[in-house]
């Protein structure tokens, strides 16, 4: 009883609130757009933070699952008929299976490298989905037939669903990042992050842990993919396998607060909110404007704030709940 | 069957060359700084356009121009060494990736407001000859930026060898500490090792710009290549990054001419991957660190 009542439940409580209520208020297909759009990409970068951020495997090739994600629900639906709902699933498991062989070569590596042989995985697999055609459309890729009010088959007129379902993920995603933040493995991934040698040496199965974190990564960014090409009727090597997707799921956790559970959250909603501005001013038609911004971001996050905005926030807030701090800080530090 | 073969392979050695200029630039900023430089491939794009508007608005030939790319890049190198990448040394992988990386999506789109998406290609009087012997046809241009590429890789050589600044950079690479402790002063040995990679990366740049056409994204086949070139050629080796990368040139080529035109990339790609599976330590000599 004593949780409930905590303010951070009540505020939580709060949040979830208005999120829920939002789409009932918001009518702009605009407006809700973005809240989607926020909502996804938040839930990818909480996918990447997981690994990215508390076991500090800097990843760039997300996209790898994004598209094994979009491209299993879409061929099941198109070839199969089977809903996209299970096909979801199916994307997951396939993405997690996938993560096996990538986790294997690519944790050899270490560092930059890791980034740079994960990059690799995510283009391999887009230049396969462009070379062989019969399997799966190739470079011209495919429209989703349209089979109107089909929540079945994970098709909507309205857009209120779809926020749903990402709002869902998104819980989702924070829910399970608050669980393993809470368990031996969320010690673990930490310990690693800090220092893999050492972490190994007090008998942390490093490996194990890093393939473990890996396969729910990987299983929650299909989960992802699945939604988007569902989202936006349409797929393609370029769209699935995009290395923007792979950027900006470590953008979001980077700028919010790499390893923390709200850091991605905050992010996105700061580089969406920022690129929407940007576009409602300067108008869609500048290319670069919207990337050139977010580098600029991200370079005055690290030089300035390397442990992310969160940290801006959550600073703010214990000056103003116990002021004045002077006097606490000089004991503490 | 042979023909085609030798052509192929003198194709991938003449472009082997270039990403030599380019690998050789990661390898000897991650040898002395430690530091993994995502954005060379940007530096590259860079040195095309400087080349391309030169020989536009002031028609001096992109093969005379690198003697102005070369030394803009080593002060834009010096500039960013001493600016941005000294603060984050020490601060962990993160920042040190996501500095360079950030640095290259920014100079990607700042290059895409300014000079838009379009393929930009400049027309020297030596762009269409080659030299043709028993049936094998070999481009004078791209034979020309071999030579140069190799020149300069000998020139680096030289210097590293037999100058004090040169052998300072070894020393640092080697043992920092120990380099310190002799007086050597690690930040100018810092700055003037990327002034140098910048630098042999705009020479990359303009000795591509007769054959090749400048767009923002221009550098990224480069920066690619250069990574898996670097890996295949244990990291921080300069001579292991020369021939690697000549080998992924020659790769990639055999790649088109046997397996498709779209699939030079996947032999590279494909071909970093199984390294990295079956002989990783053979590669980059126990972790990649």
């Amino acid at each position: 009883m004593q949780r409930l009542c905590s303010p951070a439940f009540i505020g939580l409580a709060a949040l979830a609130g208005v999120l829920i209520v939002l789409p009932l208020v918001v009518t702009s297909h605009f407006a809700i757009d973005i809240c989607i759009r926020i909502l996804l990409f938040a839930f990818i970068g909480v996918a990447w933070n997981l690994m990215g951020g508390y076991a500090k495997q800097l990843s760039l090739g997300h996209a790898a699952y994004f598209g094994l994600g979009a491209y299993t629900s879409t061929i099941m639906q198109i070839k199969f008929g089977i809903s996209p709902w299970i096909g979801m699933l199916a994307g997951g498991v396939v993405a997690m299976l996938a993560s096996l062989p990538i986790g294997a070569v690519c944790f050899r590596l270490r560092g930059p490298y890791f980034a740079i042989a994960t990059i690799a995985t995510a283009q391999v697999l887009m230049l396969l989905f462009l070379k062989f055609r019969d399997f799966a459309w190739g470079a011209e890729g495919t429209t989703i037939p349209n089979l109107g009010n089909t929540p079945l088959m994970m098709q909507f007129e309205a857009k209120a669903p779809y926020y749903y379902i990402a709002l869902a993920m998104l819980a989702l995603g924070l829910a399970i990042t608050y669980r393993i933040e809470r368990s031996w493995m969320g010690f673990y991934l930490v310990a690693i992050g800090e220092d893999e040698d050492a972490a190994e040496a007090v008998g942390v199965n490093a490996p194990q842990v890093k393939r473990n974190i890996y396969m729910i990564s990987a299983f929650l960014t299909a989960l992802a993919g699945t939604f988007y090409v569902q989202y936006i009727y349409f797929i393609d090597p370029n769209t699935a396998f995009n290395f923007n997707i792979s950027v900006e799921a470590a953008l979001v956790s980077i700028v919010g607060g790499i390893g923390t559970l709200w850091g991605p959250v905050i992010g996105t909603v700061l580089l969406e909110v920022t690129s929407a501005l940007l576009q409602s001013w300067l108008g869609s038609g500048l290319g670069g404007v919207q990337l050139t911004v977010y580098s600029l971001i991200l370079i005055s996050v690290i030089l300035w704030r390397p442990t992310g905005l969160l940290g801006v926030f959550t600073d703010a807030y214990k000056w103003i709940v116990r002021a004045p701090p002077a006097r606490e800080a000089a004991i503490d530090g | 069957m042979l023909e085609t073969v030798v052509q192929a392979v003198i194709n991938g050695l003449l472009i082997g060359g270039i990403y030599a200029l380019v690998s050789i630039g990661v390898t000897l900023i991650f040898g002395v700084v430690k530091i993994v430089n995502f954005a060379q491939g940007e530096f590259v794009m860079i040195g095309m356009y400087i080349s391309y508007f030169l020989a536009t608005y002031f028609g001096i030939d992109p093969l005379l121009s690198l003697a102005i790319s070369m030394p803009v890049l080593f002060v834009i190198g010096v500039g960013l060494q001493h600016f941005l990448i000294r603060r984050v040394l020490g601060l962990g992988d993160m920042p040190q990736i996501f500095l360079t990386f950030a640095l290259s999506l920014l100079l990607m789109n700042v290059a895409l407001l300014l000079f838009t998406a379009n393929y930009r290609t400049l027309h020297t009087s030596y762009s269409d000859l080659a030299l043709h012997f028993a049936g094998l046809y070999v481009p004078v241009a791209k034979l020309v930026a071999f030579i140069l590429a190799m020149v300069l890789s000998g020139i680096l050589r030289v210097f590293l060898h037999s100058t004090d600044m040169g052998k300072a950079m070894r020393a640092a690479a080697q043992k920092p500490e120990v380099a310190m402790l002799m007086g050597i002063n690690p930040d100018r040995v810092f700055c003037v090792a990327t002034g140098v990679s910048l630098a042999l990366a705009g020479a990359a740049g303009s000795l591509l710009m007769p054959f090749y056409p400048a767009s923002p994204t221009a550098g990224q086949v480069f920066v690619l290549m250069a990574f898996v070139a670097v890996v295949l050629g244990t990291l921080g080796n300069i001579k292991g990054a020369l021939i690697a990368s000549l080998m992924m040139g020659i790769a990639e080529s055999l790649g088109i001419q046997f397996v498709g035109a779209d699939s030079g990339l996947i032999v590279v790609f494909a071909m970093l991957l199984l390294t990295l599976a079956f002989r990783p330590n053979g590669v980059a000599g126990g972790s990649a660190r």
